[in-house]
Order: C-alpha cells, then structure tokens, then sequence
C-alpha cells in the first residue's frame, strides 16, 4: 500500500523542529490553550508572575518575593507552557511530513497522456478530467477514470481486498478503474474522470493530514480526571494562604503559583495532545491509517484480527501454493505441465506458478526452444495462457476458459475434476495426452487492515 | 514500643482477619441470599417491619429512586431527633431535669447522628436526657449505619450486577436494605453485645445519677444510665457517640481491656466483613480479598507510625532528663497504656467510628498526624459501616481508570467499561471532601470567631481546626479535644460539613451504581487489567495516597509537621 513506502521521518527533522518552534510560540494564543485546561492555569501563572515581577521592579512593594525568584519561576512556567505547545507541534508536524510523503508519490506515478494520437510523458497529478491516457500491463493507473479502448485485467486488491485481477472493458458496466491500481495485462487507454485533488490516493492524503483530532472516550474520561485534580489541588493550594497567616506566614503569589504549578498534573495536560497524535503516527508507522483518535484507542484493545478480504485494503497477489493433481496423474507430470503453460504468463499468478514447479519439484527455467515451443501468453480475453510443444497443447487459466477450449477441440471434462473444484481454480490441460490435471489451488496472501 | 503490644496489635489483626470470611458469608446471605438466614428467628420480625412501612420487599428501586428515599429518609431523621432535643425538658425520662438543648446545638448534633458522624459538641451526661440519648441518638446509631450499607450494597450492586443494556436498572430497595441491616446484623449483634458488657462491668440502668460519698469523705454524683446498649451499637455501626463525655475513655464505658478489645473489634467487624460480602457479589471472592488487602496494608502501616511515636519519647521533652520509657502517657489511659491506645485511634480514625479511648489531642505531632490523615484518606481503611466499602470502590473505579490508562487498554472493571461519565462522578465525589475541610479551615484559621475556641496556640491549634473539620467531613466525630465546638460558629459550619461530606458523596456514590449497571459485560480477555492481584493492590494505595495525602499534605506541612520539627527544635508555642 501507499503508505508503506512512506519514509521513515526521523523526531527532530530540522525542518518539523524550525515548524515546530514558530507554531508552540502561535500556540500561546489563550483562546487554544483554553481547550486544556491544565495548561491553562499554567499559563495563567505565567502571566500572573511576570507581571508580579514586573510590578516589583517598578514599585518595589514590602513584603514582595525576591526579584530572582518571581523571574525564575516566570520563567519556567513560560518555559512548561512552550514545550507543551512544541511537543504538540513537533506530533502534528510528522503527520504533515507522512502527508508530504504520500503526495511526492503521487507526483512520481507517471501518465502517458494521449495528445491528439500521441503519447506524452506528464505527472498523474497533472491529468484533468477528459485526458485519455495509455496504460500497459506492468504500470498503474494513473487517475480514476473510464476505458475507452481495450480490455485488460486488473489488480485492484489495494481498494477492494479482492485478491484476484478483475477484467475491465470498454463499453458496459465494467469500465470504471481507479487511480492507483495495477494493470496485470493487455493494454487500455482510460479517460480521466476526476480532476486533481479528487482521486483515492489525494483521499488518503487527507486521511493522513486530517488527523483531525476528535476526543476519545478514554480521552474525555482522562480530561475529567485531570480537571478534577488541577480543581482540588487550585483550592489546596488558594486555603493554604489563609492557613499560612494563621502560622503568621506571609505566602507571596509566586510561591502559590509555583506549588500550584507542582502539584496539578502538568506533565500529562501538556503531553496529553502529543501522545494522541503519537498513537497515530506510530500506527502509521506500521501501515495502519487511524482516522481518529478513537481508532488509536481500539487497536490497543485488538487481540484478535478477523480478516476479511472485501471491503478491506489488501496486497492481493494470487499465489499458487500447491499443486493438486486429478486421478491417475503423477504430480511430476503435472508441474511440467503447469510450469510450461505459466512460463508465459506474466501475472502475478503465473509466475507464482513457475517459482512453485521449481522449488518443490526441482523443475529448473528449461531450454526454450522457439522453434519447437509456440507460447501463448495469458489475455483477458481468453483467461489462459500455455505453451504448444510439437502438437502438445497445454492450457492453463479459469476454470470455465480451459472447459470451454477442450470442448471446441472436441474433448470433455472429466468429472472427477469437477467435484475437486474450488472457487476460483485454475487447471492446466496438457491436451496432448488427453490428461487434465488440476494444476494449481490458489490462495492469496493478504496484508489487511 | 514493646512486645507485648505488637502481640496485642496483631491479635486484633488476626481476629479480624479471622472473623472477615464467616461474617462476610452470612451478610451476603441477609442481602443478597435467595432466603435469609435463621429465618425462625428473625423472619417475623423482618415481615412486621415491612407490613408496618408498607414496603414491597420484591419492589427494587434505580438509582435515583434509591438515593431520594435515602435522602427523606435521613431528612427526617434529622427533624425528629431536633424535635426531641429541643423538646426533652417536656418529654419523660428526664430524671436529671436537664433543659432544652440551645439551637444550633440541637442542629450540629441532629446533623451528626444522622450522618453517622456523632461528633459531639455537648457532654452527654450533662445535657441529654435518657430520652434524648435512646430514641433521639441510640436510634440513629442504628439508621445511619443501615443506611452506610445499603448504599455500599447499591453500589456494589451496580457494579456487579449483570443485567445488561436492556435489563432492570435497578439497585436493590433502600427500605429492604435498611430493614434487613438492622433486623439481622445490627440489632441481634447489639444484643449479646451488651449481655456481654454488662458481665464485664458496664451499667446498664434507667435510675437516676447516683450520690455518693468518696474515701476522702466528700460528696460526688456518679452518671449512670442505659450505657451498655449505647456502648454496643456506638462501636458496631462505627458511630463513636459516647453516653459520657469521656466516651470510651470512661471507665463505664469501657471498664478493662478485655471490653476494649471486643469493642475494637466490634468497630471493624461490619467493615471488614462487608469486603467479603462484595466479593461474594462480584462472584470471585479475591475481589474482595484485594480491596481488604489494601485497607488492611494502610491499617497497618497507619498503627505502626501510631505506635512508633506514642512510645516514643515526646520530642519538645525528648532533650529533657526524664525517664523516657513509658512513652507519650499524657491523655492515655493507664488501664490501656500505649499500645491500646495508639491501636483504638488508629482503628477509631481508620473506619469512621470516632470513639475514643485517649485523648488524640494529646499524642505527639506526628502520632496524632496518623488519626488525622486516616480521616483526610477519605475513611476508605475499611472506613464506615458500608461507608467505607462504598468510599473504597469510588477509589478502585479511579484506580482502575488510571492503570487501564497505563497499560494503553479500555479500562473495564468486573467487565464494564469506565468510561466519561464515571469518571466525572468520581472526580467528584473526590473533589468534595477536600474541599470542603480545606475551605472551612481557612476559614476557621483567620476568622476571629474561629480561632477564639482553640485551647492551643501555634501549629497545634491548626491541626486542632483541620481535625475538627476532618473529622465532621468525613463523619468521624472524634475530636483534638482541644477545641471547644459548642459555638454558634461550629456547630452551625460543622453541621453542614457533616451533611455535605456525607449526603454530596453518597450522591455520586449510588450514581456510579446507577450508571454502571446498565453497562455491557464483556468477559475479561488476556489483555484485561486484573482487579485481584497484588499489583493492582498496590496501585490503589497508590492512588488513594496521592489523592488523599497531596491534597492535604501543604496544609498538614504547617500543622502536625511543623508543630514536630519546632519540638524537636526545642520551640514550644
């Protein structure tokens, strides 16, 4: 997926600290510091000391705390509020460097736009609505649009989870592709249907960026808590004024702010908006796009993950993991079979099929020889690829192509074929010896999330 | 500190201990058992109270309707009890003639009985009547502890019932509660609990005071009066309102160390054994166990500093030749002596009880800082009959919260999740109680009308304000006797302390109940949070000391630590 690609962005990027600075000091703002309100008391202790400060150097009052002392502590109290606010920024500013990453991909997809007949080199994120584009088996998509020529199979596990190549065509109700997806095979030239900005990838840029923050149960409950203690220790620290005259104790404010300041849960209030968006980016980290907070908070309580293959976002290559073959065919046999009818087949399934026949039954890439092998690489039209080696035709591909091709040359499917069928199996019929032998089940491997 | 007196102290450990599993068995049996238990002896009673209050035993009520029929309950109870002070030189059994009680009086004592508080402005011998003290006082004794139940069951109801989102949202009927408390746990335990003091010494009479000649042949008048069944059902249901002005000090109230002993233990019984009630509930026991435990560890802790610093030697003294070795005797008992003494004010603080068999006002500063702080911990260390246990679960909510918070889990307690709206209900059921001492102590402390009642100048005189306010708020009712409260300023602020540290918690208390059992159970996983080990043990220590002690610790820095460092530094005030 997009995001796995993203860069690993380091904490103290100079670039997320120097935007980092500018923004914790814009952050002082009380009206945004007002939302936590154990900053808040901070900050209004910050500004009540310098300004004690202040009047002490102007009036010089008796009785007033020393001038080092009210400064040091105004200080520090500036000093609590700021990084607060950098720590949030410095969060927020590796969400927007995630963001940047998946657009610099999006630059990087590139279109062969079609200009009157002629095929140009331009960005995908320079094709507008009605540009006709060419796209190849082996490359993406480079916006969500409508074929307009042609026929091709395409992978579209990363939007659907299906793991297996959908045919799209022009004409009818199976013409619509989407950015982003991988053409398997064949050639088509697609009409551009949105404009920039508007595509699945800029939707998931959002996602990124929208880290919009929304409260999450644990949050409020957290918030309460945090406002309940700074509220109890504001009265400890206000009666302790009272209650030191009565010891003839002259408490100064500055005193008061400062164990104020100690005793309200600082520490968590500044980092509490950090954290959260820290939960996301790590999550990022691991190619998992949290759309709020609330998500973040879940996948902590995950301990079991169901997947499901549709309607999630899933790497779905079919795999060929074992070759099954019918009865009365050895399974040697059936490799040779199989490897020669996928050496054509350029789809992630065939090749699958290839590496499957070399490693567990010692086939190695055999002498090709071009004038006795005739390969027909695999079509979305026929749904088959294979090999014909001196009136030898083996055939591999869906299941319901391959029993159309053995019934045009006259021949049937056995039926105990049939009832070993799985879903979406694929068998190679190495028509020359009359043998079919189911070639291979396929199953996909899956990243979902 | 002596052998003989750790032997003691952990005697008393053991038989509570001892007591916690077999008496929690039989409550749970009375409150929540399909049928009661000795339904022979105590059904009938049971089913005259319910015909003669027109309750329907099977009728529950929610939470709200539970908590409203507590609140007229106890408002009641408060205008009676006025009424009869007010009125008790009309009413018979008033041998003494004793007068009317004056306003605010009446008012700061109606209000302490019924809030289980009994912190007592008066001296009982001198200004209540027999009436007063049996139909006015004694039987408040009895409410107000059925009432510190019933909520703590209400609560532990809405925690532990499974009923589910669409299920009855009930918590149990408070006039059931109330009825049961008394019918099968107060009244039958006060009974042989007097048969047994009166054996071992206490008086136990209606006649009046009796005159007698001394050795030195002068002319004395000796108080008598129903003081056994008083003495009973004071110490059981935690009250602590002595029929003398003594309290348990008083050698008719509290004749050897034997009925020392029994009375302690009475004091922590219902307390102790309501933890394993509530396990029982929770249907795993060790639930229980772990809330014990953590009572248990700052009980324990709480006696040992206790001990450590009575025994010791009095730090303004210590420079001083003098032989050392009794310890801090001044306000004790002899028949007692320290041990005793420190072990009765720790439990008398621990739980909400407030008897006393010393005068707390004369421990040492940081002797006396262990009642005192006991109390400011919110009376969670097993606490008030039911009060304590209810106090305690508002803490495991928070503490559960915090380590759910901790380990990056949902917090889920028994199953149901924490969430928002119990956690603001906590907060402030926490938030009350401080501020409620902390705003009327820096009151009291600057106000002229405050501090002309102090015995004590300096920082004494400031734990003696904080003590005072302490002990009402969190419905204790022992004293630093130091402080004379019979002013229209104290009885008038103690009295509302006294309401709101007890009625504005229970509020929230019973509302955690109300939210909580309507929630979705999901059973615990390996990522839940356990509730039963040490690990959460400590945890809740934790929490309740950071809660409890940081929020008091600047006010006590000028109190009992300061009034201990200018000792040790030879200032006296």
């Amino acid at each position: 997926m997009a995001a796995s690609k993203a860069k690993q962005v380091s904490l103290f990027d100079p670039a997320i600290v120097r935007q980092a600075v500018i923004e914790s000091l814009k952050k002082l703002d009380p009206r945004l510091v007002a939302k936590n309100p154990v900053m808040f008391v901070v900050e209004v202790g910050s500004v009540l000391t310098t300004l004690l400060w202040l009047r002490d150097r102007i009036l010089h009052p008796a009785g007033a705390a020393p001038g080092w002392f009210t400064l040091t502590v105004s200080v520090w109290l500036w000093f609590t509020v700021v990084f607060a606010n950098f720590a949030e920024a410095v969060a927020e500013g590796r969400g927007k460097a995630q963001a940047d990453t998946l657009r610099r991909m999006r630059r990087e997809i590139k279109a062969r736009k079609l200009v009157s007949g002629r095929e140009e080199m331009v960005d995908a994120s320079a094709l507008r609505k009605g540009d006709a584009v060419v796209v190849e088996a082996g490359q993406m998509i480079p916006g969500d649009g409508e074929i307009v020529e042609g026929i091709a199979s395409v992978d579209e596990s990363a939007i659907t989870g299906e793991s297996a190549p959908v045919i799209r065509e022009s004409g009818g109700d199976r013409s619509a592709v989407t950015g982003g997806t991988k053409v398997l095979s064949d050639r088509i030239v697609v009409r551009i249907g949105v404009d920039p900005g508007e595509s699945f990838l800029d939707r998931m840029i959002a996602l990124v960026e929208g880290a919009a923050r929304q409260k999450t149960p644990n949050e409020i409950a957290l918030h309460i808590l945090l406002v309940g203690l700074t509220l109890v220790f504001l009265f400890a620290c206000v009666t302790l004024v009272p209650i030191a005259r009565y010891s003839g104790i002259g408490l100064s404010a500055t005193a008061i702010v400062a164990l104020l300041v100690c005793l309200i849960p600082t520490t968590i209030g500044g980092l509490l908006s950090a954290i959260g968006i820290a939960g996301m980016d790590r999550l990022l980290r691991k190619n998992v796009l949290a759309m709020s907070g609330r998500a973040v908070e879940a996948a902590g309580d995950v301990d079991t993950l169901l997947l499901d293959k549709t309607g999630t976002i899933t790497l779905g290559n079919r795999m060929a993991t074992e070759l099954i073959p019918a009865p009365n065919v050895k399974v040697e046999d059936l490799a040779d079979a199989a490897q020669l009818a996928s050496l054509a087949d350029e789809t992630p399934e065939g090749r699958s099929v290839v590496v499957l026949a070399k490693e567990r039954y010692g086939l190695r890439g055999r002498e090709v020889d071009h004038g006795k092998h005739t390969f027909i690489p695999f079509t979305a039209q026929t749904r088959m690829s294979g090999c014909d080696i001196a009136g030898r035709v083996i055939r591999k591909g869906a299941v319901d192509a391959v029993g159309k091709h053995v019934a045009g040359l006259g021949g049937a499917m056995p039926p105990e074929l049939d009832a070993r069928r799985g879903g979406s199996a694929t068998r190679a019929a190495p028509r020359s010896r009359s043998r079919m032998a189911r070639a291979c089940s396929a199953s996909s491997t899956s990243r979902t999330w | 500190m002596t052998v003989n007196g750790w032997i003691q102290i952990g005697l008393f450990a053991l038989v509570i201990f001892a007591i916690t599993k077999p008496f929690g068995i039989y409550m749970y049996r009375v409150f929540e058992g399909e049928q009661q238990p000795l339904p022979r002896l105590f059904g009938p009673l049971e089913r005259v109270l319910y015909r003669l209050c027109g309750v329907d035993p099977r009728k529950e009520q929610e939470w709200k309707g539970y908590t409203a029929a507590m609140l007229i309950f106890s408002f009641f109870g408060v205008l009676v009890t006025y009424g009869i002070e007010r009125l008790q030189h009309v009413l018979p059994l008033n041998p003494q003639k004793l007068a009317a009680v004056p306003a605010d009086l009446a008012f700061n004592t109606a209000v302490s009985f019924t809030t289980n508080t009994n912190w007592q402005n008066y001296g009982g011998e001198s200004t209540m009547s027999y009436l007063t003290q049996m139909a006015g006082l004694a039987w408040h004794n009895f409410t107000s502890a059925a009432v510190g139940i019933g909520i703590a069951l209400a609560l532990a109801r809405g925690l532990t019932r499974q009923s589910g989102p669409s299920g009855p949202k009930t918590l149990g009927s408070f006039w059931v509660d109330l009825i049961r408390s008394i019918v099968y746990v107060l009244l039958p335990i006060s009974i042989v609990g007097t048969l047994v003091l009166v054996a071992l010494g206490v008086p136990q009479t209606l006649s009046a005071y009796r005159e007698l000649t001394t050795l030195e042949g002068l002319k004395q008048v000796v108080a008598l009066g129903p003081v056994a069944s008083q003495e009973v059902i004071k110490e059981l249901g935690t009250n602590g309102g002595g029929f003398f002005n003594a309290n348990s000090a008083h050698p008719f109230e509290n004749p050897t160390p034997l009925t020392n002993f029994i009375e302690m233990v009475l004091i922590f019984s219902i307390p102790a054994a309501l933890t394993y009630t509530y396990g029982r509930m929770a249907r795993d026991t060790r639930q229980g166990w772990a809330i014990f435990a953590a009572m248990a560890v700052l009980f324990l802790a709480g006696i040992a500093v206790a001990y450590k610093y009575e025994a010791g030697r009095n730090p303004a003294l210590a420079t001083l030749a003098l032989n050392h070795a009794p310890g801090n005797m001044e306000g004790k008992e002899v028949r007692f002596g320290i041990a005793n003494s420190a072990l009765w004010a720790t439990v008398t603080t621990d739980t909400s009880c407030g008897a006393v068999n010393s005068m707390h006002d004369s421990f040492t500063p940081l002797g006396g800082l262990v009642p005192l702080l006991n109390i400011q911990l919110g009376e969670v260390i097993f606490g008030g009959v039911g009060a304590g246990l209810y106090a305690m679960l508002v803490m495991v909510v928070l503490t559960v919260f915090i380590a759910g918070l901790m380990v990056g889990r949902t917090p889920e307690y028994l199953g149901k999740k924490i969430e928002g709206k119990e956690m603001k209900l906590a907060m402030l059921y926490v938030l009350i109680f401080p501020l409620i001492i902390l705003v009327l102590s820096a009151w009291a402390s600057v106000a002229p009308y405050g501090t002309s009642s102090l015995n004590n100048a300096g920082p004494h005189g400031l734990s003696e304000i904080m003590y005072a306010y302490s002990s009402q708020a969190g419905n204790n009712g022992s004293a630093f006797a130091g402080l004379s409260g019979n002013t229209r300023f104290w009885n008038i602020t103690g009295g509302f302390d006294m309401l709101i540290g007890r009625f504005l918690m229970i509020v929230p208390a019973v509302a955690i109940g109300g939210s909580m059992i309507g929630k979705k159970v999901v059973p615990a996983g390996p990522g839940t949070f356990p509730t039963t080990g040490a690990t959460f043990t400590v945890l809740l220590i934790g929490v309740i000391l950071i809660v409890g002690a940081l929020t008091f610790f600047p006010a006590l820095s000028l109190g009992p630590l300061l009034e201990h460092f200018a000792a040790l530094s030879g200032k006296v005030f």
